[in-house]
């Protein structure tokens, strides 16, 4: 009896055994490359640095130089304003995108393909062409609208520009998620409520959006947490030559900037750290909300 | 489980094996393996050559060319210094040369040559030169590689168009402003395009009026004095012409590119992209020429001449395992032979004086024959590019005002005003 537990304990053991042994390779990487930088920049963001990786802690000197810079504040206004010209209206577009990519179209699997296909191209290349299409002088949009419009150095427009970018390139990934969240609804929904009498819109609104809901939730925060983080798009647009470059600089780019151009790296480690505490706060009060939209039940 | 063990573990440990061994290969041949890392690919055959040279004579040394691009090659370098990887012998620019230096990250090579002759540096390179490989405390910390200056490049088919004589020697800003005028409305192309940079563009302009960008003591900025402060709001105000396209323009276009696709008449031009416009841009050629800056007409000190110059050298870390070979190859980079075989290939102008037509010569092989001269003949009184250990702090910063003050954001007297204010402050900060 008593070697028979013995035995089932040394198995389960060797069994956890395994398991940690399996998983390690992706937990060393994720305390190596994820959490341990992440306690770094805490530490840096304290401290004042110099070159070649040193450094002095020295309190919270950075946070008051941070949130003394006029630059910084305009970086957040910048960041709030990308996200309120692209989480709304790209949902939206996505949400539309969805639902007629659910219908019995022709080629619909053709047109999930095109939908899909900005998220399968690197984000410099997407940007590079933007750029070309954006320019004043010989770009297309000009040319086609008859209108010499100053889309990547107007500081009221840069803004928008970037948004449309950006709005363009996550359609495809936010619709296909939707996409299988629409799926998952039972037709005899439809069925029930067409014979009631019901029109589309009404099915939309009264079926379609509360079933959809949980996945619209989890786009939503996705969607809202890259826009905060917004920085690669930025970078290949805005050249540090552009006059508009105040107006289109967001945390992200402020953080590489102070990091990598300036060589502060303990100061672009407290915009981080005031970036992270930003998405966290906002992710919070999400997930406090979501409780009055949000329909779990089926 | 049993047979995924077997499998697991000879797995494992022979993924190690790979691992180890990558990071050991090497100097199994007997020989010494050395690293060279630069970031200008069009480089890379002029730095094999002179490897090849050094190689040939020592056969028990292989040296390797790596090429990283600019953006990615200074943060590499610096993690490369932290864990004291650094590659054997590598290229330092101005920008970055007193960090590394003050930090003790490259070699002190002031005595390079002392065994030869103790006067090596002085004898064979210019001041400008030496100045560029000098760290804080004014030793030498590098071998001068090569030296630039900046030159006007302009395309001769407009000039004919409207009628205009060529740029030559006697030019000034004034007849710089009437040719882009009668350029302008003959052909409608722009004339002279102001950019907004530093080193291709105002750093030029306030030097020929006799004005300065850092003050003697190198910390405190040079906008508070009247020449350049006038130098400044000429080159500002070139903006307002017709014939110069805007800030707004140059964010999108640079004035290269505008150049090359026939949209203005002049711009300024470091030597070090003339070889590879000509070969770029085969239909250009022999329609578009250089010239030596025009000067400044009534300047408030000097002869209105001036041209920033750079240069960069050959580095090496302090505490590399070979470092004496390393030291020997260095030597043969700054002889006389290192520095001809580098400007045959047409790399850059050798900083070796008195090697300038190896570079000139190299322009032979296009039909048309660039006065590439011009960029040598400027030499006589060109200015050291403009450098601190806090640049990079305040450069972004004066970027930005400059540009605030072309939009209109800032007058010129407050974005001047706050420019001398962050050069300041990047030095007290520290």
């Amino acid at each position: 009896m008593t070697g028979n537990k013995v035995y089932a304990g040394k198995r389960a053991r060797s069994e956890s055994m395994w398991g940690y042994l399996m998983i390690a390779p992706t937990i060393i990487g994720l305390l190596v490359l994820n959490i341990y930088p992440f306690f770094d920049t805490i530490k840096l963001s304290f401290s004042k640095t110099r070159p070649f990786g040193l450094y002095e802690l020295r309190g919270i000197e950075n946070y008051v130089k941070m949130f003394s810079s006029a630059e910084f504040w305009r970086a957040n206004l910048n960041t709030i304003y990308f996200c309120i010209l692209t989480v709304p209206l790209g949902i939206f577009l996505s949400l539309i995108v969805a639902v007629m990519l659910n219908t019995k179209i022709k080629g619909r699997v053709v047109f999930r393909a095109i939908f899909f296909l900005p998220m399968v191209v690197a984000p410099a290349a997407v940007a590079m062409v933007w750029k070309w299409m954006f320019n004043t002088e010989y770009g297309i949009i000009n040319t086609l609208i008859g209108h010499k419009v100053n889309w990547i150095t107007d500081p009221n427009i840069v803004m928008v520009t970037c948004a449309i970018v950006a709005v363009w390139s996550a359609i495809g990934y936010d619709a296909v998620l939707l996409l299988s969240g629409l799926q998952n609804i039972s037709k005899s929904y439809y069925e029930a409520a067409s014979l009631d009498g019901a029109t589309k819109v009404q099915q939309f609104f009264h079926i379609t959006l509360p079933m959809v809901s949980p996945t619209l939730f989890v786009v939503l925060i996705m969607r809202l947490m890259s826009s905060i983080k917004v920085y690669d798009l930025i970078y290949m647009l805005i050249e540090e030559a552009n006059p508009a470059i105040t107006s289109a600089q967001s945390l992200m780019y402020l953080f590489y900037r102070e990091s990598f151009i300036t060589g502060d790296r303990g100061l672009g480690s407290s915009v981080v750290i005031w970036t992270v505490a930003l998405i966290g706060l906002v992710t919070a009060v999400q997930f406090w909300g979501q409780k009055k939209w949000v329909n779990y039940e089926v | 489980m049993k047979k995924l063990k077997k499998f697991l573990i000879p797995a494992a440990i022979g993924s190690v094996c790979i691992l180890a061994a990558g990071c050991s290969a090497g100097s199994s041949d007997g020989k010494t393996h050395l690293t060279f890392q630069i970031w200008d690919v069009a480089q890379r055959d002029g730095m094999q050559a002179i490897c090849d040279a050094y190689t040939e004579k020592n056969p028990d040394v292989v040296i390797e060319v790596q090429v990283t691009s600019w953006t990615e090659y200074w943060t590499k370098l610096e993690a490369a210094a932290i864990s004291n990887q650094m590659p054997d012998i590598f290229w330092m620019h101005t920008n970055e040369i007193l960090k590394y230096a003050d930090y003790g990250k490259i070699a002190d090579l002031t005595d390079l040559y002392d065994e030869e002759d103790p006067e090596f540096f002085q004898k064979h390179y210019s001041e400008v030169s030496l100045k560029n490989i000098q760290g804080s405390d004014g030793r030498y910390y590098g071998v001068p590689k090569d030296k630039d200056t900046v030159g006007l490049v302009y395309n001769k088919e407009m000039f004919d168009a409207a009628g205009v004589s060529y740029p030559d020697e006697t030019w000034t800003w004034d007849d710089l402003c009437e040719a882009s005028q009668k350029i302008y409305d003959a052909t409608g192309k722009y004339g002279y395009m102001a950019y907004g940079d530093d080193q291709l563009g105002y750093w030029n302009f306030v030097y020929q009026n006799g004005g300065y960008i850092l003050a003697e003591d190198n910390i405190t900025g040079g906008f508070d004095n009247p020449a350049t402060l006038d130098a400044m709001r000429f080159y500002i105000d070139l903006q307002k012409n017709d014939w110069c396209p805007d800030q707004n323009y140059f964010a999108e276009t640079s004035p290269g590119t505008a150049f090359f696709s026939g949209q203005g008449a002049m711009f300024f031009e470091g030597n070090w992209n003339v070889l590879s416009e000509m070969q770029n841009y085969p239909d250009m050629q022999g329609k578009w020429d250089v010239a030596v800056l025009p000067k400044c007409p009534n300047p408030a000190s000097g002869d209105g001449r001036a041209t920033i110059s750079n240069g960069l050298c050959y580095a090496t870390s302090p505490t590399g395992k070979n470092f004496e070979v390393v030291k020997d190859v260095l030597r043969f980079f700054g002889s006389e032979e290192g520095q001809r075989i580098q400007g045959e290939s047409g790399a850059a102008i050798p900083a070796y004086q008195g090697l300038e037509q190896t570079w000139i010569d190299v322009f032979d092989q296009f039909d048309y024959r660039l006065n590439v001269e011009c960029f040598v003949d400027m030499f006589e009184y060109s200015v050291q590019s403009v450098n601190n250990k806090y640049r990079s702090v305040w450069k972004p910063e004066v970027t930005e005002n400059l540009l605030k003050i072309y939009s209109g954001q800032l007058s010129f007297e407050d974005g001047m005003a706050a420019i001398q204010d962050c050069i300041i402050r990047a030095a007290e900060d520290d």
